[in-house]
């Protein structure tokens, strides 16, 4: 009982510095991520149909709001081929890479947990990609994924082919030169590539030639995405302004980011991050407060019992010679054992039970983790093999102190108790039954 | 070196409840020499147990000596009184007293916890002390799957550990049944005999407390004056009470006439 109780104090005194660790390299990961994003490039405007697309996918907080999904009804909306013409027409405009995005007719369900519960939905098992391959674009912008593990990139030229992330190769257990089939239309798979992170959409992204793409969804002269490159960073501003009043006359329901707005999400991304880091190392403080008191208190009150309760045997150790240095020192010894066994306890049920006790202490760690942030897109991870969450484990350093601080603690705890029973009156402890 | 192992002065304590006062003992002159067996008798009340814990370095004395191997343990400091304990006295308790999450063996090796023996010599003294009380076979036993009496014998064994100048017994028997009793008391008069050990039994029995070879008797906390010789048998007087036939000391019953012993 007691080696249970305190094997859990020190459980969560390894779990909870574990628990931040992890969410402070989640959140590193998601300011290197959304910096690298960011700073893509200050000539970058990006124009998509969908406030999920374009900016950052997967946000912490912030963007997550009202009830949770059930399923993607999202309406595809797309660009017409003659507003793209109409915008190759602004002046300042160096380049635009057109983007044909799309979700997988197969779907997968999947059981989320959130905070308020859980929800079976269903969603996309992957989405389309399909990318302009006009080789000078390909070379100029980050248009294909970079990581190929085998086979090799999409090419100006390549029709039937796809280009594949390895999570869904696995999914499918498909592997490089297979078939795939993919709205009706097989496709031969020629690369399988490393996803860039784990979070999001990028993990579960099949490339392919823009015009295979949109002629198996039956959307030919259809994009939903332009990356619209300007000349300089002056034309920036101009080219979105210009793009928006298109948008409005239009009524197309364009969302166009530049630099400064990715800049500015960014911001604020930051300082949520940062916040939610802030109050987690409180609550985690605070919570490793309450453990190391309850450690103490718990060896503390043991001890007072134990001695209570083998107050005879105090006396017959002393009637039989033991000094007031070895009874201390008997019951200390005990007090530290219960502590060894109950840390030893402890580093079993901390390091199995990490992330359950970490999420349980610390809710916010599953806030900073991206996949709980906005639904944006199709953020939502894809069976357990893709699931992306903030990854507690501790590290040998947090379990052998929360080890020594426990046998530490156990000592303290018993020391006022083995001091009483050092105390006791020989002849009133032997009349004690 | 006298003879004496054991000596009181005028021992006097007073216990104080509240404004009242309660004499436990007063005017206690004892002498006890090595190898005696002695019996205190007296009620409840008379101050028996006050005056094995004077003896035993557990309680101190309102006023007069309790003299022990040539030394006044009343002026010995708090702290060295557990060294007094340790090895000049053996306890042996009532209710036996044993840890009972220790074995026989380790019961007996307690009290060297802490002596110069080395944990071979330690655990060869306790099997001696054992195989002397008849228990040499249950030495891993723990406690509590012992009967009273091999408890008590245990108990013993225990006592005897450090080879002490005194055994004091309180009411050593006071748990047993009737045959067990005899035994035990035989097992001390027995020990008192080939170990020499010098012996203080309080008991409130008096068949007991005549196994002794001296019955002293306590009343209201002072030593009466009459004393009677118990029927122990000591070393050159192994003779049977009954019929006078010579006995050894290990003997449980008179070879010619069957009485027990």
């Amino acid at each position: 009982m007691v080696i249970i109780a305190l094997g859990f104090s020190m459980a969560i005194m390894i779990s909870i510095p574990a628990g931040i660790l992890a969410s402070q390299e989640s959140y590193n990961s998601i300011i290197s991520n959304m910096q690298e994003e960011t700073n893509r490039t200050a000539t970058l405007i990006e124009v998509s149909t969908s406030s999920g697309r374009g900016g950052f996918s997967g946000m912490p907080s912030g963007t997550s709001s009202g009830t949770p999904p059930f399923g993607f009804e999202r309406e595809e909306v797309f660009i017409n081929e003659t507003i793209v013409g109409e915008i190759r027409t602004i002046e300042g405009i160096k380049d635009i890479v057109e983007f044909f995005e799309t979700s997988s007719e197969e779907t997968t369900s999947e059981t989320i947990s959130t905070p308020r519960g859980d929800f079976t939905m269903s969603r996309p098992v992957y989405t389309i990609m399909g990318v302009s391959l006009n080789s000078s674009l390909i070379d100029s912008y980050s248009v294909l994924p970079t990581d190929i593990i085998v086979g090799r990139n999409l090419q100006e030229g390549d029709t039937g082919v796809v280009l594949i992330t390895s999570n869904i190769t696995d999914y499918y257990e498909v592997g490089l030169g297979d078939e795939i089939e993919i709205y009706g239309e097989s496709f031969t798979i020629v690369g399988i590539y490393e996803p860039e992170s784990e979070s999001s959409t990028a993990s579960r992204e099949v490339y392919m030639s823009i015009s295979d793409a949109q002629i198996i969804t039956g959307n030919t002269g259809n994009v939903s995405r332009l990356d619209v490159y300007a000349e300089n960073d002056s034309y920036v501003e101009e080219i979105a302004d210009v793009i928006e009043t298109y948008s409005e006359a239009y009524d197309l329901g364009l969302y166009v980011t530049t630099y400064n707005d990715r800049m500015e999400t960014y911001q604020t991304m930051l300082n949520n991050a940062e916040s939610t880091l802030s109050q987690t190392q409180t609550v985690a403080f605070q919570e490793i407060v309450i453990a190391i008191g309850a450690t103490s208190l718990i060896v503390l009150f043991t001890m007072l019992y134990t001695v209570r309760e083998r107050t005879k045997e105090i006396g017959v150790l002393k009637a039989i010679g033991f000094s007031k240095g070895n009874v201390m020192s008997q019951f200390m010894l005990e007090g530290i054992m219960i502590s060894l066994i109950a840390g030893v306890v402890g580093v079993v049920i901390g390091i199995v039970g990490a992330p359950l006790i970490s999420s349980l202490l610390l809710p916010s760690v599953n806030q900073l983790s991206p996949q709980q942030g906005g639904f944006s897109g199709q953020a939502i991870n894809f069976g357990t093999a893709l699931s992306q969450s903030v990854t507690v484990s501790p590290d040998l350093q947090t379990v052998l102190l929360a080890f020594g601080a426990v046998v530490l603690l156990g000592a303290i705890g018993s020391l006022y108790p083995a001091w009483r029973a050092s105390r006791t009156s020989p002849m009133e402890a032997l009349r004690y039954e | 070196m006298s003879n004496v192992v054991l000596e009181t002065e005028n021992l006097e304590k007073v216990y104080e409840l509240g404004r009242r006062k309660i004499n436990a003992l007063s005017e206690v002159n004892l002498r006890i020499n090595k190898g005696d067996f002695i019996s205190i008798m007296g009620p409840s009340g008379s101050g028996k147990t006050t005056l094995l814990n004077m003896l035993g370095c557990l309680d101190r004395p309102t006023k007069g000596k309790v003299i022990l191997d040539d030394v006044d343990v009343t002026k010995v400091p708090e702290k060295s009184l557990c060294k007094f304990r340790k090895y000049k006295i053996g306890f042996i308790f009532q209710t036996f007293n044993l840890l009972p999450y220790l074995s026989a063996i380790e019961n007996v090796e307690l009290p060297m916890e802490g002596t110069k023996k080395s944990k071979s010599e330690r655990r060869k003294r306790a099997h001696e002390l054992l195989e002397i009380v008849g228990l040499s076979t249950r030495e891993e036993h723990k406690p509590l799957r012992l009967s009273a009496g091999e408890q008590q014998r245990v108990a013993i064994a225990r006592a005897l550990a450090n080879n002490p100048a005194i055994i004091l017994a309180d009411e050593p028997t006071g748990n047993l049944d009737i045959k067990t009793m005899f035994e035990i008391v035989r097992l001390l008069g027995r020990l008192n005999v080939t170990q020499e050990t010098t012996i203080i039994m309080v008991t409130h029995d008096s068949h007991v407390a005549a196994r002794a070879g001296r019955m002293l008797f306590l009343s209201d906390g002072k030593l009466l004056k009459k004393e009677r010789k118990g029927m122990h048998l000591v070393k050159g007087d192994l003779t049977c009470p009954n019929c006078h036939k010579e006995i050894q000391p290990d003997d449980d019953f008179c070879r010619r006439c069957g009485k027990q012993l």
